[in-house]
């Protein structure tokens, strides 16, 4: 049994009680305006929750990297890295949204719901059972469509949050479909079980489970954004309320990455088959569409939608090698947390340009490093460690992950090819990086300083700090990384 | 040496002290020049100079405080730790090898400083002339004092980088601080070089030597794992092994290059000559007297452990046959040139190269003698004449440009009478590089050689000992037809000209005359006692060779010979040869340019064949030429062709703007796809959905 003091249980308690007190506030206050209120609340809640998580891992109360359970869930480091991760994000998002919000409606349901998809996701990523994970996942996702709809006069968001609610209640369905087959051939929605099940399962069923898994792929690629299951990604992205867009790309798709690792990786481990092809396939499609269709665009919002369909490909190189290299899991993790800073931060300096001047075509851009400097500069830093440009955080998790590929060609003979692909896909983004980079800094009339909001420069500065000094100085969190990286063996079966 | 400074013995001491003294000076003289504005006028223009030369002699004393343990041939070997990871130590090794060559290298540096105070008096980059002329003594004393190939490198690159900076001296490249012939060419190569161009020339040049070099340095340290001198000495684990796989004279072959980089050797001389467009003190300084013999003390340094390593059964004799072959070359081919080149300095530019050519010769021959020592001897004696003559000869061939303002012989003239000092120094330094028998240090070295060459009883002895005499009267008959040109006849045009205006043609300053005034009297105050001189510098490299590196020597007996009492113990023959040469080289020399009897221009356009050696020797055998065609010209077509018909073609045309094209056509694809209506996104998943399920089903 988990102890009532146990990480995801508390996260629960504390975000979900604000959560659930802060629209009650908000009616018996009886007013709509100030937002502020609502978002530090918001804000201390989170802070809280990210306290308590570092708390938990101080005092070494975290089980290392445990996968299984009999519980439905699991207070281990695995879930704990996710969670930290998630919680950053919905920290920027929630700061980043002051601004944005000053000028909108009901900030307490939009702050509530910002929390209530953070118990979701925290959860995905501390699930050890089927149906907890499920229910945790739309505890994600149904905020997030609402969130996305959020601004309910404008046209663009509508379409957004309606394809997404289309395509997310179908990869639920599939979702489902997968947990009702695994349930069928191993009477268990407990993933260790369920996995055992699978180890010994008739050969004749075989089928049926890779069936199973398929549909797991197909239902959480859909949050991961991979190709061909990313149609509805850039323009979700683009109609979302600039905020949400971090929320969306750098948390909800860290869910299904966490539930992908903990159902299919370790799952298809057991199946014995040559899956990791289909993984590797897919994570070459992903990166190199992601980077081709974001070449050409001239929305920033969409252009880093595309970008970040990128990125999940990059990740997907870790899982692919996973069984065939120590590192893979690894590199996977830590560019997940890069990933989750560098893709937070620059969605965040987005809304921070959205709100300030309301922009977002490229060529609007120009003079951008005069006008927004701080915002400008830690744009450019972000992009640079997405691109993978040493010394930024982002270097050392891509350097990880094409080095797992390298690693695996020993007995993996296409694996090096996935890191070749990574390497000329990141050449090929840092040609948009650098086209923004070069609008913002070379082109454009000089034109007068504006004020940048307070809460995005905290947020920029932050992130900053974080890309510039574990960039220099990885070591903690490579150390930390290891530490939460689960071990492909036999042994860690149930 | 019970005594200890700083926790090192003294000698010790010395010994670092030799090489980190000047860079100290080159460290503080920036410094000092910018104080000096606060010092009172008539000091604070001679601040650093006054910084430099003090450093200078501090450092030379410091090696000359070490000489009691060359006479008693002794050995001090310091080190300290220095890249630990890869077990490597700093160190300094000093015997009698390094210990006379610092010497050398100190006091010849030490009197050109002094030299260089009236030389360069006036000029406004005097701070970066002392700053790189003390990087410079550092550099050559780090060479000389190493006990390890990686630290002596460290000292070679510093000398390379020291002598570019001070060829481009006069960067801005002003018409009077060229040299060659303006407007001439050769095979389409203009033969008129700037300061900047010869200083690039120089250090690329140099540089393929360099690049050789630590080629075998790199490829010994893998076999052997370290750099130091000593240490290969002591295993020679490695020598076996890599003989065993062919790489062991290749690996010294690739070592001998750097050599012939710096000390300008066949095939990589040319640069020697435009390396005269640095000051004159600088050429006496790095290009006569001291960083061309680095290649010198280089093959002296390895070629004992290489003669040690033949002694012990691994043989490497290709090594010293390919030396001897490479000094004799050199020596004919540039001493030939330098009979009809009309600058006072490339003539004594050849004349060096030639020189240094004999002291290869020596040393390669040495290897393949029976008696090592002889040849060794022979070569490090030649070393130490030559560095005395040929300083001085190029201090007081300055003293002359500095006067006359031409650095043309045909602009000179009838000298002898305006510059009596320089006249005299001037005879008999240049006796000294003509071999005069019996009074000059010249004589005895080039006479040791001879006498080494032609006993060495190895198969090509009697090629290179008639190459050598050749090479002696050609010597001879420059060293007159210098002299001639610039003191004898009457006065020149130029000269005249300048008299017409009121420049008045005057003797040296003081502290330029001294200076080579001092090195001219050594030559033949040496000289006189020449032989005791070689005896005693072969007894103490007899003690150097069996302590250090277990060479033995053996006595013979002295046969008597039909020489008079004060020649016995010299080889007849050798002896004789030398004479004859001389007296043939002077001899023609007085005729043609100081007795003026015939006239040389007439006689090289009597016939065709004279006609055409003169060509040959003034186009630098086409060698200069060829050297541009295949590194310079052709290169500079090829770049310029694959520039116009690969890069413009198939680089920018094909690859960036086909790349481009590729991806925006792929883009457009893509972004076709994204049709924005939810229909068609549905389809996409469910067959990708398919797709997933289908991989992986097969």
């Amino acid at each position: 049994m988990l102890e009532i003091t146990s990480t995801p249980l508390v996260i629960m308690a504390i975000l979900g009680t604000v959560g659930v007190l802060l629209p009650i506030i908000s009616i018996v206050r009886k007013e709509k305006g100030s937002n502020s209120f609502y978002a530090v609340i918001a804000f201390a809640a989170l802070i809280v929750s990210i306290g308590y998580v570092g708390y938990q891992f101080l005092n070494e109360n975290v089980a290392p990297a445990a996968l299984f359970s009999e519980d439905v869930i699991v207070d281990d480091a695995f879930g704990g890295l996710f969670a930290i991760a998630m919680l950053i994000v919905a920290l920027f998002t929630t700061v980043g949204s002051f601004n944005y919000m000053r000028k909108h409606n009901s900030p307490a349901v939009y702050y509530s719901l910002i929390l209530l998809a953070t118990i979701g996701m925290v959860l995905v990523a501390y699930s050890t059972d089927l149906v907890m994970l499920f229910v945790a996942w739309e505890l994600m996702s149904i905020p997030t469509y609402v969130l996305v709809g959020f601004i309910k006069k404008n046209p663009s968001s509508n379409e957004a949050a309606l394809k997404y609610f289309l395509f997310g209640a179908l990869s639920s369905a599939i979702i489902i479909y997968g947990i009702s087959l695994a349930y069928g051939l191993t009477g268990s929605t407990n993933i260790g079980e369920v996995i055992q099940g699978y180890s010994t399962l008739d050969p004749s069923l075989l089928p049926l489970a890779l069936l199973s898994v398929g549909m797991f792929i197909a239902g959480f690629g859909f949050k991961m954004g991979l190709v061909p299951f990313h149609q509805w990604l850039p323009d979700t992205y683009e109609g979302a309320p600039a905020p949400i867009t971090a929320l969306l790309a750098a948390a909800t798709k860290k869910a299904g990455f966490a539930a992908t690792i903990r159902i299919i990786v370790l799952g298809m481990v057991v199946l014995h088959l040559d899956w990791t092809l289909a993984l590797g396939v897919i994570a070459v499609m992903t990166m190199t569409i992601g980077n081709i269709a974001a070449i050409m665009q001239k929305n920033l919002t969409r252009m880093l939608a595309y970008s970040s369909i990128a990125h999940a490909g990059y990740i997907l190189i870790g899982l692919a090698v996973a069984p065939h290299s120590s590192l893979g899991l690894q590199g996977s993790l830590y560019h997940i947390l890069n990933h989750a800073v560098m893709k937070g931060m620059a969605f965040i300096a987005i809304a921070g340009i959205v709100t300030t001047l309301a922009v977002t075509h490229i060529d609007k851009l120009q003079g951008l490093g005069r006008r927004m400097p701080i915002t400008a500069l830690a744009l450019v830093i972000s992009l640079f460690a997405l691109a993978g440009v040493p010394p930024l955080a982002g270097f050392w998790s891509k350097l990880m992950l094409f080095g797992s590929a390298l690693d695996a060609g020993s007995t993996l003979w296409w694996a090096p090819w996935l890191a070749i692909a990574g390497v000329l896909n990141s050449a090929l983004s840092l040609a948009y990086y650098g086209w923004i980079t070069r609008k913002m800094y070379f082109e454009g009339e000089t034109q007068k300083r504006v004020k940048e909001p307070k809460a995005i420069i905290a947020v920029m500065i932050t992130s900053m700090i974080f890309l510039i000094g574990f960039g220099i100085y990885p070591e903690p969190i490579m150390q930390f990384v290891e530490f939460a990286t689960p071990v492909i063996s036999s042994d860690l079966m149930p | 040496m019970a005594t200890e400074l700083l926790g090192f013995e003294i000698g010790a001491t010395s010994a670092w002290l030799v090489w980190v003294l000047p860079f100290v000076a080159a460290l503080i003289i920036p410094g000092i020049a910018k104080l000096s504005k606060f010092l009172p006028d008539n000091l604070s223009k001679h601040a650093t100079g006054y910084i430099a030369v003090g450093f200078a002699l501090m450092s030379t004393l410091s090696a000359a405080s070490m000489i009691p343990i060359a006479l008693e041939a002794g050995e001090i070997h310091h080190q300290i730790p220095w890249i630990e990871s890869l077990g490597l130590n700093g160190g300094v090794l000093a015997d009698p090898l390094s210990i006379i060559m610092a010497n050398v290298v100190g006091w010849i540096s030490f009197l050109i400083m002094i030299y260089s105070t009236g030389y360069m008096k006036g000029d406004k980059d005097i701070t970066r002339f002392w700053f790189w002329m003390m990087f410079f003594i550092g550099s050559m004393q780090l060479i000389v004092m190493s006990d390890n190939l990686l630290q002596v490198f460290f000292g070679w690159e510093g000398v390379g980088l020291a002598s570019y900076a001070l060829i481009s001296f006069w960067y801005r490249d002003k018409k009077k601080d060229h040299v060659g012939v303006e407007g001439r060419t050769v095979l389409g190569v203009l033969d008129y070089y700037s300061p900047t161009h010869a200083g690039m020339k120089a250090f690329i040049m140099t540089k393929v030597g360099d690049v050789m070099m630590i080629a075998g340095m790199l490829l010994i340290f893998v076999y052997a794992g370290t750099f130091g001198f000593k240490e290969l000495l002591g295993d020679t684990e490695w020598a076996v092994t890599m003989a065993s796989q062919g790489l062991l004279v290749p690996a010294f072959v690739l070592l001998f290059g750097g050599a012939m980089g710096k000390s300008a050797q066949f095939p990589l001389n040319e640069w020697l000559l435009e390396a005269m467009t640095g000051p004159t003190a600088v050429s006496a300084l790095i290009h006569a007297a001291t960083m061309v013999k680095a290649g010198v003390f280089l093959v002296a340094r390895l070629g004992p452990l290489v003669f040690a390593l033949g002694a012990a059964g691994i043989l490497a004799d290709q090594f010293f046959e390919i030396i001897a072959w490479v000094g004799a070359i050199t020596a004919l081919l540039l001493a030939t040139q330098a009979m009809v080149n009309p600058e006072i300095k490339k003539v004594l530019a050849y004349s060096t190269g030639s020189q240094i050519g004999y002291m290869m010769m020596a040393l390669g021959v040495a290897g393949l003698s029976y008696q090592y020592v002889d040849g060794y001897t022979a070569g490090f004696f030649h070393l130490i004449s030559h560095a005395m003559f040929k300083a001085s000869l190029f201090m007081a061939a300055g003293a002359i440009l500095h006067t006359v303002g031409s650095r043309f012989m045909t602009d000179m003239g009838g000298l002898r009478k305006k510059m009596k000092k320089t006249y005299a120094f001037m005879w008999a330094a240049g006796l000294g590089l003509m071999g005069a028998p019996f009074i000059t240090t010249g004589f005895w070295s080039k006479d040791a050689i001879f006498a080494a060459v032609y006993e060495s009883g190895n198969e090509w002895a009697m090629p290179l000992f008639a190459i050598a005499v050749f090479t002696a009267a050609i010597t001879a008959f420059y060293t007159m037809r210098m002299m001639g040109l610039v003191f004898f006849g009457n006065k020149s045009k130029h000269i005249q000209k300048m008299e017409e205006e009121g420049h008045h043609i005057h003797e040296a300053p003081l502290s330029m005359w001294i200076p080579y005034g001092i090195l001219a009297v050594l030559t033949i105050g040496i000289g006189l006692v020449g032989l005791s001189a070689e005896e005693g510098l072969h007894h103490t490299f007899v003690d150097f060779l069996e302590n250090s590196y277990g060479i033995h020597t053996e006595h013979i007996a002295i046969e008597s010979s039909i020489l008079p009492e004060f020649l016995q113990g010299l080889n007849p023959i050798a002896l004789g040869s030398s004479l004859v040469a001389f007296a043939i080289g002077a001899g023609l020399g007085y005729i043609f340019y100081i007795g003026r009897w015939v006239d040389p221009v007439k006689v090289v356009n009597s016939n065709i064949l004279f006609y055409s050696i003169h060509k040959l020797l003034l186009n630098r055998w086409y060698l200069n030429a060829m050297v541009y065609w295949c590194f310079v010209i052709a290169p500079l077509w090829l770049s310029r062709g694959v520039f116009r018909y690969f890069e413009r073609t198939a680089i920018d045309y094909g690859m960036n703007d086909g790349f481009q094209k590729a991806i925006g056509w792929s883009a457009k694809v893509v972004q076709g796809t994204q049709t924005g209506v939810s229909q068609s996104y549905l389809f996409v998943f469910g067959a990708g959905l398919l797709f997933v399920v289908l991989i992986l089903l097969i």
